[in-house]
Order: C-alpha cells, then structure tokens, then sequence
C-alpha cells in the first residue's frame, strides 16, 4: 500500500461508494461485509478480546443513514 | 542560493524551492513518476494551454536533495483561501473538480484538494501543484474527497445558505470546518437538500461511526471503480454551481454613489497618473481599494496591483472584472491584516510580506483607520512608511461629512490627538518627503505625494 500525506478520513471514502447509487451501494456493503467477517475471524482467534464483537458492530453502517 | 518555501513541506514527494529568483519543484522517486504520467498526458499539454495549469518544464540537473526537479513562472502574487471572495472560491472549486475529472479520464488522478494549490493569475484561477497528480491506481477512491468538502464545498455553504463569511473561519482554522461541525452549524437548515444531507450529514455521521479504522483495501476488493469518483464529482460540482451569495449591498458596497466620491474621482485619478508617471512602479498595493477604479489606473500603466480591501461584496465584484488584467485581490481588514501564521509561524506569510510594493497607494482610507479602528494618525504614517515606498494619499480632515458618520457617538475628547491638516503635514513632513498636493473640490480633502526620507 502507497501512503498519501493527507488523511482521507474513513467515513469520507466509504460515503464515496455511498454515493454513487445503486452500483456504489453494493460496494460499500460488500467493503463492510469483507470487514464483518474480518472482524469476527479475528474475534474467534482471541477468545480473551472480549470487547471485539462491539467494535465489529459499529463498522457497519446504521440501517437509518 | 537555495531556500525551500515555509509553505511547501507537507507533501513528501515534492517540495517548492526558491533559487534566486527561480522557482523550482524538486521531486523524490514517487513524485518524479507522478510527473511522468502527467507531462506524458494530452491533459497536461490541453490544461497547460488553457491556464488551467501552471507552465512547467523539466530541470535538466536537479539538485543534489531530489530524484528530478521542475521549474514553474514566478507569480506576481500568492493570496490565501482566506482572502478570497465567495465567487473566487467557487472558481477555485470549480477549477478543482473540472481537472480531478479531466484527469482521471487520462487515467491520472489529483492527489489532495486544498486551495492553496489554486491561485489566481490575471484574474482566472490556475492550479500550480503540479506534484499533486499522480498515476490512478485501479479501485482506489478519491482520497482528497473529505478535505475538497472542509476547504472549498464547506466554506462557499457557510455564506450561501448561512451568510456567514467563511474567510475568519478558514484564517483562524486553515482545515476548514470538519463534517461534524458543519451539520452543527446547518442545524435544521436544508433539511431535504441532498447535497447538505450526503456531503454534510451523511458524512458526518460516518466520520464519527468509522474514525481511523483504515477501509482502502476493503473499498478495492469490493470493486469500488473510477466511475463512483466521477459520479460524484458531478454531483458536486452541480452543488457548487448551485450556490450562489446575495451578495448583500452593505458597508462600503454603494461607494461610488456617494457624492463626495464622483466629485472628486477625475481628480484623484489625474493625481495618481502623474505620480505614476513620475515613479513607474511594478509593485502597487491598492490600500482599501475598493470598487478598484484607481487599481485599474495603475494596471493600465503596465504594474502589477494588488487591491486590498475589507468589503467582500465590491472586491466579489471587481474580481469579476478583473479577468485579462494585471490586479490581483486581497479581501482584508487593514486594522488586522493578514498574519503569518501556520507551522513555525512561516507556513503561510503576511500579506505585507508577500505584497512588496514599490508604490502604495491610499486613497479614501486613512480616516477610516483613524476614526473608525481608533489608530492614532502617527501610527497610521509610521505604517505607510513601512513599506518603503512612493505613497500617494488622501488626507481627509475633521470637518469633512464622511468623518462626521464615522465618529458617529465618540466625543472630540475620546479622538486621538493630531487629526487636523496642520499636524498631518508635520507629522508626514517628519517620514516623507512631500512631492506633489492637490486640494479636493470639496474642501475638506487634500491628496499627497510622498517619497519615504
């Protein structure tokens, strides 16, 4: 991976594909997906983090926004 | 000698450098592949052309420090996001958005979107970071988004929707307004407006929800592609098109409708050719220059101007028709000029700093320091001498019916002392040297010609 010198923000780049309708919604919810699952690979491969299924919830987006 | 500019030190892969009288792009290993992809481009040749871009060619020895260097034009003057009008601003935005998609069309793509990579040159403004593009990397997103919002879609919000000028808000905090405090200040504003709700709220809310977390990988293998940047650059830039300041006709707006201003303006433009004629400057600082009738003048006569005044809604006017000429625009306060300020206080300059004049021209202003910002007359002559150069200035006296408006409430006793003609002569008499004067129609204003002793 390639560093830019500025901070894009997160929630900056995953509103792009938000954006761009329908096709970009797909997107943002399989990045998310991908992120779900990562999250919770690496749950069941620490038992003792105990804190990692909240932190796995809050990467998705709420249903309302 | 070789000095880097205070400025340019964010961007590791390409920093300015000032080499006597030379500017100079020296570029690392990253940067000068940047530079390949782009000068390889039809873009660069057609963006160049129509001075969208600054001219750039290749140093053939780069300096020892870099991988490759460029040289660009020095620039007749640097302004500030922070001084500009509201439609200078969303040129500027406009500017950004037209070559981010411009450029991705010929596979390259616009690595930031802060305007301090956009000047304004005879007018027009022109995107001079050259080492911003770069080659596009297939399913990355537009990584300059979040900050094209805080420093150009945020700010031109503030005064179309609020009317709240946003220049305070971009000098005190150069980022501009975040995505949170940006919904803040809409509050229920535009509530059904999709541009506040995606750009504001929606990302407000996601910024809060995903900080730090990094997502880059996951957006590419979800299939993120180009075609979701150009989609919302058109978005964005029908949003920008879309906002539009009233441009409230208040202050000093309706100035060349005052009577005292149409009497006397053939006057004080015969005054200032001949002291332009007996000068011929280069450099003119145009000090509360407002609808910019003698910036013009001095332009005509070949120099190059900056007009400085503190009313957004005549130098919003006067910049756009400025295009072609030789004026560059300064919206500042004079009692609380520009500062240098940013990292180690050297990032960004004064704009005394970066005017350099070699004549300064002060027409309809020194009563307005005197009795509207209380500067005692000394102070305000001390100031004029500063610059060090050719002065020509309108001295208006107690009596005149401008003064009376502006000291308004205040008692002779709570004025400072020295505001008659007699102490104005001895007090510029003491710094200058006196060239030329001319007595106003209207009795109680008299012009001068100053050569600093």
């Amino acid at each position: 991976m390639i560093f830019g010198y500025l901070d894009p923000g997160s929630g900056s780049l995953l509103l792009q594909a938000v954006i761009g309708g329908a096709t970009g919604l797909a997107v943002a919810v399989k990045a998310l997906r991908h992120r779900y699952r990562f999250g919770r690979a690496m749950k069941a491969a620490d038992p003792n983090n105990g804190e990692a299924a909240e932190t796995v919830e809050d990467t998705a987006l709420p249903a309302e926004s | 000698m070789q000095s880097p500019d205070p400025g340019s030190f964010r961007d590791p892969a390409s920093r300015i450098v000032l080499n006597e009288g030379r500017v100079l792009r020296v570029l690392d290993e990253r940067g000068l592949e940047g530079w390949r992809a782009l000068s390889a481009s039809d873009f660069f040749a057609s963006a160049v052309a129509d001075r969208r871009l600054i001219d750039t060619s290749e140093v053939s020895e780069p300096p020892p420090t870099g991988a490759g260097a460029l040289e660009h034009p020095r620039l007749p003057f640097i302004s500030y996001p922070y001084e500009w009008t509201f439609s200078m601003l969303k040129d500027a935005a406009l500017l950004q958005l037209d070559l981010l998609k411009d450029a991705l069309a010929a596979g390259l793509t616009i690595k930031d979107a802060t305007p301090y990579n956009i000047q304004f040159v005879y007018g027009r403004p022109m995107f001079i970071d050259i080492g911003s593009f770069e080659a596009y990397r297939v399913g990355e997103p537009w990584i300059g988004y979040r900050q094209f919002t805080r420093q150009f879609l945020f700010p031109l919000m503030l005064r179309a929707w609020l009317d709240v000028p946003f220049q305070p808000w971009l000098r005190g905090d150069m980022e501009g307004p975040t995505p949170i405090q940006m919904a803040r200040l809409l509050g229920s504003k535009k509530r059904l407006n999709a541009g506040a709700l995606l750009h504001v709220r929606l990302q407000a809310r996601m910024e809060a929800r995903m900080s730090g977390r990094p997502v880059r990988d996951d957006l590419r293998s979800a299939g993120f592609s180009v075609e979701l940047i150009l989609a919302n650059v058109k978005r964005l830039r029908s949003l920008v098109t879309s906002l539009e300041w009233a441009g409230r006709k208040d202050g000093w707006s309706d100035y060349g409708s005052c009577t005292h201003v149409s009497r006397d303006r053939d006057a004080k433009s015969e005054f200032l050719q001949s002291a332009i004629q007996r000068s011929r400057p280069r450099r003119v600082l145009d000090l509360g220059a407002n609808d910019g009738h003698f910036s013009m003048i001095a332009a005509d006569s070949g120099a190059h101007v900056v007009a400085v005044d503190s009313d957004e809604a005549v130098l919003d006017d006067l910049y756009r028709r400025s295009a072609g000429m030789g004026v560059s625009i300064a919206l500042t306060d004079l009692a609380n000029p520009s500062p240098a300020q940013g990292w180690a206080g050297t990032e960004r300059s004064s704009i005394v700093d970066r005017a350099q004049p070699d004549f300064v021209i002060a027409y309809g202003l020194i009563h307005h320091l005197i009795y509207q910002a209380s500067i005692p007359p000394r102070e305000v002559l001390n100031w004029l001498r500063g610059f060090g150069a050719p002065v020509v200035v309108e001295f208006v006296s107690p009596s005149d019916e401008m003064v009376a408006r502006l000291v308004g409430n205040k008692l002779p006793h709570e004025l400072h002392p020295d505001r008659d003609e007699t102490a104005f002569r001895t007090l510029a008499s003491e710094l200058f040297e006196v060239v030329d004067e001319s007595s106003l129609s209207s009795g109680t204003r008299v012009l001068f010609a100053l050569l600093p002793r």
